[in-house]
């Protein structure tokens, strides 16, 4: 099928600002964004540039807008999107070059949150494993989920509008941890996530639910984090 | 000084989020508007007999009260489900449906409410 494909194009070594270019594309409707990104790059301007790695949805680096929508490239189908597909950057953050942003903020606020596992009790007597239930494990399976490629965070109009509110993904992190029953500083997070930058800048637009890749239910964790902040119980 | 975050208002309202965007922006649109109607009601009784016989001419028309009453009664209305959906997250996997009834009370009230505005309105 024929397609035409909008591209957002910025070189910050020649533009003063963005523009978009297009291509007519013979594509078949089972393609990946990611593969006319691929095939506009490959064979029309080599210029092109965006991020990619696993390319199977697993890593995260290639989160764009498309269609005016968070996605990513590479688990998205031509047919999802119809004939006329628009591509541009993530917003909020700053553009390195066409589809490429500056990530670091993101990940400045991610480590605000103490995004590893904290546990300062001597092991069990055994030596091994700290033992989880089933039970505890399911309270925070969904948000282990996250593969951080930022597309929650950067559909956020409140992320848009604050320049330090920390974002749907990091929250989604603090919840990852506040909720292991093996982790020890969930009321160290719920102090950093209680702060005004944090949960009280969520105004449960939904869009990060939406955009999420994962299916993570990112506004249900942020409201257990609100409810926790609350209540102080992590149970 | 500008954000760093370098998105305009043009750029953020293009997202495509569908319903719960459109709430969102309405909810905002809803709140900034009343507090200006508020804040512009409280002074310009403070202002002189012709500032506040003008401004009373601009609330009694009822184009401006179809229009204040639409963003009112959608405020409380969504105002009412984010913070039951806040109080009981285990609700938010429910979101769309709660927009969906979000609006079947919205409508039926909002469209009596505007009949009887119209009616009164019309009917001088």
């Amino acid at each position: 099928m024929q397609v035409t494909l909008k591209v957002f194009r910025y070189n910050p070594e020649v533009d003063k600002k963005g523009h978009y270019e297009t291509y007519a594309l013979d594509v078949e409707e089972t393609e990946r964004i990611l593969d006319l990104l691929e095939l506009v790059k490959g064979h029309h301007d080599g210029t092109l540039s965006f991020r990619r790695s696993c390319a199977h949805g697993v890593c995260g680096s290639d989160a764009i807008r498309i269609n005016g929508r968070n996605m990513l490239a590479c688990k998205t189908l031509v047919r999802d999107v119809g004939d006329r597909i628009t591509v541009e950057p993530l917003l909020g953050l700053k553009i390195v070059k066409d589809l490429i942003v500056d990530m670091e903020p993101f990940f400045d606020n991610y480590k605000k949150v103490l995004p590893y596992f904290i546990n300062e009790s001597p092991l069990p007597a055994d030596g091994k494993e700290r033992l989880q239930s089933p039970e505890q494990r399911a309270r925070f399976d969904e948000t282990t989920k996250c593969i951080l490629c930022a597309a929650c965070t950067t559909s956020c109009p409140s992320f848009w509008g604050s320049d330090d509110y920390l974002g749907p993904a990091a929250l989604v992190t603090a919840h990852r941890f506040i909720f292991d029953s093996r982790d020890e500083a969930a009321s160290e997070r719920l102090k950093i996530v209680g702060e005004t930058s944090g949960l009280a800048r969520c105004h449960t637009a939904y869009n990060c639910t939406m955009a999420c890749p994962r299916d993570i239910q990112i506004t249900k964790a942020i409201g257990e984090l609100k409810l926790a902040t609350l209540t102080g119980k992590v149970d | 000084m500008g954000l760093k975050r370098n998105v305009s208002l043009a750029k953020a309202l293009r997202y495509k989020g569908q319903g719960p965007m459109l709430t969102y922006v309405l909810h905002r649109i809803g709140g900034l508007g009343m507090a200006i109607f508020v804040t512009i009601h409280i002074l310009s009784t403070f202002m002189g007999t012709k500032v506040g016989i003008f401004t009373n001419s601009i609330y009694e028309n009822w184009v401006f009260q179809i229009f204040l009453f639409f963003f009112v009664l959608f405020h409380v209305i969504n105002g009412l489900r984010i913070t039951l959906l806040d109080l009981f997250p285990t609700l938010i996997e429910h979101q769309r449906e709660a927009i969906w009834v979000e609006w079947a009370v919205f409508l039926p009230v909002y469209g009596l409410a505007a009949f009887v505005i119209l009616r009164t309105g019309l009917g001088g």
